[in-house]
């Protein structure tokens, strides 16, 4: 106790010792080290049989590369999921054999996620992966497609085979989940790097004065705006910087002119009749010990028009921003909660967002604190 | 704390206050009003912000008066007018001992945590507890 008191006074000093005098607050230091440490141990998914093993995770590796898997034969998951751009793709709404409605989520630390997707439909990796294979819009298979290709392609029933032990069998839908537990072995292994911010983070944590210095100015306003008066802290806390949970940001809410996106409301209604929920046959883990979150989920009205919180890492290479890609930047990410139009959030919903009237120097320090958070220079 | 839990206690003609939940040992929290009282411990403690927490609950009556079968738990943050997106289940242990899991937090701040039974007459009864998690 006495040696944490020390460190605090330590990490106090810090806010007196700087040139400029330090924005944050002692009462910020929970906060800033609930932010890491990281990188995070790899989380196992006990309902993922082949989880960490390296035969699937190789195999799940040429399968996010192959466009065999679609019905045309063009597309690959990593056609959307590019590496380039945070394996996302730059667009605003992702494109497959159609455009969809959202845009396409970034692919890093999904082992840290509760739900999947931007409405959360999927409780674990491996369903969200087997999505977009059968979706019409995006690689418009089905179960039995997924499962033949697997079967009459020597490179991919090698794989199947060093994957999981044995060729791919009669059963199409156990063809198709295993195909799905491969891609999502692999993708869980895309842990996003150390950043600045991590830097700044380890030395509050251990009261080194120096090396917090080294931590920009506008970073460090950046961040006690984020922790202060943005109360953007409310959602994105946390290592990932994401409470893993959804939000209505006042955003519209039609995919297009006279169709709503129901969001969350959807999402949970999708969750709870999936074959592929944790709760159902496809789940390796008798105990369904990370099913918590989908035995106890509530489907209530005030969900509609909520999505994902999502991570804040590794932004700069995931433009454009929001579940309908309507942010080309992260500066009108900002102009969003500047100028916020409360109308649009609903009446009976979270009193939590205001408009922020952002000055244009506290712009810049948000986006100084965002920048902080990518692991690339 | 102590006196004044013992004076709400004897006003009901309950058992002591720190008597009730006694077996959730140490760390345990205890409402107590109209004689009743609502003792329960949070596992992981204290509660974390964005993961989903358990609690255990002893529901002391006052003397004279049948316990509960069942008990509903519940949380909401007032000022942001919402609740959990979780709807936590309990399950009754016996002698006024109740396990409610799938709590969730997910946002830090002021959380009201509730608790509602009836009692043999039929009677509505609720407490509840303020909680700040950071």
């Amino acid at each position: 106790m006495k040696r944490l008191a020390a460190l605090l006074a330590t990490v106090a000093l810090l806010a007196v010792a700087e040139p400029l005098p330090s924005p944050l607050h002692d009462e910020d230091i929970p906060r800033i080290l609930a932010f890491g440490p990281w990188p995070p141990p790899l989380q196992p998914d006990p309902s993922n049989r082949v989880w960490g093993q390296p035969a699937a995770i190789d195999f799940g590796r040429t399968l996010f590369h192959t466009p065999a898997l679609s019905a045309n034969g063009r597309i690959a998951c990593a056609s959307c999921h590019q590496a380039a751009s945070g394996f996302s793709d730059g667009l605003p709404r992702g494109v497959g054999l159609a455009r969809g409605d959202r845009n396409t989520l970034a692919l890093h630390d999904l082992d840290l996620q509760r739900w999947f997707g931007w409405d959360g439909a999927n409780d674990n990796l491996w369903a969200q992966s087997l999505r977009p294979l059968l979706d019409a819009r995006e690689m418009g298979g089905s179960l039995a497609s997924v499962a033949a290709t697997v079967r009459d392609t020597p490179a991919l029933r090698q794989g199947y085979t060093a994957a999981f032990g044995q060729p791919p069998g009669p059963d199409d839908e156990r063809v198709a989940v295993d195909v799905a537990k491969a891609l999502a072995a692999w993708q869980a292994t895309l842990r996003s790097g150390r950043t600045p911010f991590d830097e700044f983070r380890d030395a509050v944590a251990r009261g080194d004065r120096e090396a917090a210095a080294r931590y920009p100015q506008a970073a460090q306003r950046g961040l006690a705006l984020f922790l202060g008066r943005g109360r953007c802290y409310t959602c994105h806390l946390g290592p990932s910087f994401s409470n893993g949970e959804f939000h209505d940001l006042g955003l519209p809410h039609f995919a297009e002119p006279g169709r709503v996106d129901p969001g969350r409301h959807g999402g949970i209604r999708k969750l709870l009749l999936s074959r592929y929920n944790l709760l159902g046959p496809f789940n390796d883990d008798p105990t369904r010990s990370t099913a918590t979150p989908t035995v106890h989920v509530a489907l209530e009205h005030r969900h509609y028009g909520e999505f994902k919180v999502p991570s804040l890492r590794n932004l700069r290479l995931s433009a454009p921003y929001f579940h309908d890609g309507s942010a080309a930047t992260l500066r009108e990410v900002l102009r969003h909660y500047s100028e916020l139009n409360e109308e649009r959030l609903h009446a009976d919903g979270e009193k939590l967002l205001v408009p922020l009237r952002l000055s244009p120097q506290e712009t810049e320090d948000l986006l100084a604190f965002l920048d902080s958070l990518n692991d690339t220079p | 704390m102590r006196q004044w839990l013992l004076a709400a206690a004897l006003a009901g003609g309950a058992a002591s206050a720190w008597a009730c939940g006694e077996s959730l040992g140490a760390g345990r929290q205890t409402l107590a009003a109209d004689g009743w009282q609502v003792a329960w411990r949070a596992a992981p403690s204290p509660v974390p912000v964005g993961k989903h927490f358990a609690l255990d609950i002893a529901l002391c009556a006052p003397a004279g008066q049948a316990l509960p079968a069942t008990l509903r738990v519940d949380a909401t943050m007032p000022e942001h007018k919402h609740g959990m997106n979780y709807r936590p289940s309990v399950q009754a242990r016996g002698a006024g001992l109740f396990r409610a899991e799938g709590l969730m937090f997910h946002m830090p701040g002021r959380w009201e945590l509730v608790f509602e039974w009836r009692d043999a007459a039929g009677t509505p009864r609720r407490q509840s507890q303020a909680l700040t998690v950071q």
